[in-house]
């Protein structure tokens, strides 16, 4: 059987829509939302209402999580100090638009979904916040998803999406401990064995509302369990609609541009060596 | 090349502490860290943080980091936002915060609130627990995936850790294939391994009847770790 799975819709209520009806046509009937309901984006209420109206059973996101707790609750994803200022006007405008039902529902989401050996998450099995990207160390994408008790991890919160199977490996270790009340390196115990690792699977769902892999259309996968295949689906939607909702709620207008460019680097460009220390 | 000595788990024992330093004096060691738990129950806990900050002529000064026993006793005094000594109450109950409590003067709390986590010397990480918390205990027995993860955090090829007590060396090295699909195609990747290493340090105070004071030695020109015992010290309080 397929799902189908989205993340970071970022409060754009027609990426959402053009999304779901995708999913619509497709005939699937299970789909898995991994959070970022909210923030950035102009129709925070509209999109969760749609969420739960649907009844899409969803991850808390970060923004979600920001919400609820607070801004002390970011553990950093801002790239530039203009981008920390930017968000947290969004932030702001957000919890100010929130309305209370829709703010217990983003506060009652889970940290993690599981179905069989699939976990979903939104950032990463440690933390809401952390980046699993699509280059990272090989070792640390198994380690996540192994750490998990999962065969398969998906994330989200990259906005970019992608499927990285890690395949073939082998860690060679070689324990050395002392050997009774040694106290030199000769006397030693010493062990050597060969782990063959686990084949795994790590799937970024990309973003709905705010995609930033390099073209303007939204993204999510879905997933056949069954056939064990992976499909990333780009979807285009009224763009213009949503940018043009932006300036209207008077949110930074580059939340606007980066939907109209699909990047993010404006804002890399600002401080490119900004290490947030909150 | 002088040789680093490591230490952790001195747990406020100042006699334990002087033990390893007269061991040292057989060795020609230039550096000297202490891998935290510098406090303890112990009631020599002052005098001990006053010898760490003012060692006497002829002994090294020692790079500190923070340990466990020390977020512990930072968290319960306030410096660490709204956490408190959860950790020590779970393990060891009320009476094991209020004798830390009562070990360690007021006065030394601004010194150890600035203890860095850790420090990174060469391509070495030096630390308490791991790179991704004071808390984690890394031994012998931990996942090979787990202890290439803690070494990846900092970049680092070897990770120096005091938390579990143990005196240990695991040495890593491997390789794995995967391949990248994205939208604009299918990429094969190889990550290899070189020879990297997770050594525990050993405790310095494990306690009169956990075994023997231990530490290690490691000479950064060769790579060469020796793990050290002050077997003379068995049973100190």
């Amino acid at each position: 059987m397929a799902i189908a799975v989205l993340s970071c819709l970022h409060a754009n209520l027609a990426a959402v829509e053009a999304v779901l009806a995708d999913i619509d046509q497709l005939g699937l009937d299970t789909i898995i939302c991994l959070g970022d309901l909210v923030g950035y984006g102009p129709q925070p209420n509209e999109v969760v209402e749609l969420v739960r109206e649907r009844g899409i059973p969803s991850c808390q996101g970060c923004w979600d999580e920001d919400i609820i707790e607070g801004l002390d609750a970011c553990d950093c994803s801002y790239p530039s100090q203009l981008a920390e200022r930017r968000g947290q006007l969004a932030h702001h405008w957000t919890a100010s638009q929130l309305k209370a039902e829709n703010r217990d529902f983003l506060a009652g989401l889970p940290f993690s979904l599981r179905r069989g050996r699939l976990l979903f998450v939104h950032g990463s099995p440690n933390s809401q916040h952390e980046y699993l990207l699509p280059d990272m160390n090989a070792f640390t994408a198994l380690e996540r998803v192994d750490s998990a008790e999962a065969d398969t991890l998906l994330c989200g919160h990259t906005h970019r999406p992608y499927v990285r199977r890690l395949n073939h490996g082998s860690i060679r270790v070689r324990v050395q401990k002392p050997a009774g009340a040694a106290t030199s390196s000769s006397n030693l115990a010493s062990s050597e064995h060969q782990l063959d690792l686990p084949l795994r699977r790590l799937i970024n769902a990309g973003s709905v509302g705010e995609p930033r892999h390099g073209s303007t259309k939204a993204t999510y996968i879905t997933v056949d369990e069954d056939h064990d295949a992976v499909e990333i689906r780009e979807v285009s939607y009224d763009v213009e609609r949503t940018c043009q909702a932006i300036l209207n709620a008077g949110l930074p207008p580059i939340f606007s541009w980066r939907l109209r460019h699909g990047f993010e680097y404006a804002e890399r460009a600002d401080d490119a060596a900004h290490v947030c220390e909150r | 090349m002088a040789m680093w000595a490591l230490l952790s788990g001195l747990r406020g024992n100042l006699k334990a502490y002087e033990a390893v330093l007269r061991d040292l004096r057989r060795e020609r060691v230039s550096t000297l860290f202490i891998l935290g738990d510098l406090v303890g129950p112990d009631p020599s806990c002052h005098a001990l943080l006053e010898r760490l900050r003012n060692p006497r002529r002829g002994e090294l000064q020692p790079q500190c980091v923070v340990g466990w026993w020390d977020e512990q006793l930072l968290a319960e005094w306030g410096y660490r936002g709204r956490s408190r000594a959860d950790g020590l109450r779970a393990a060891q109950g009320e009476a094991a915060v209020e004798s830390l409590l009562n070990a360690v003067d007021q006065a030394d709390m601004a010194w150890l609130a600035n203890l860095p986590f850790g420090f990174r010397e060469l391509d070495c990480a030096l630390l308490h627990g791991s790179s991704a918390d004071v808390s984690d205990s890394l031994s012998s027995d931990s996942s090979p995936l787990l202890l290439l993860d803690r070494l990846t955090r900092m970049d680092v090829n070897r990770l120096f850790t005091g938390r579990s007590g143990e005196q240990f060396c695991v040495e890593l090295s491997g390789g794995l294939d995967s391949n990248l699909q994205h939208l604009a195609g299918v990429e094969e990747h190889h990550q290899s391994v070189p020879a990297r290493k997770v050594i525990g340090v050993g405790c310095v105070n494990p306690g009169p009847t956990a075994g023997p004071s231990t530490y290690c030695l490691y000479n950064p020109g060769s790579d060469q770790v020796f793990f050290q015992q002050v077997v003379a010290q068995r049973g100190f309080a």
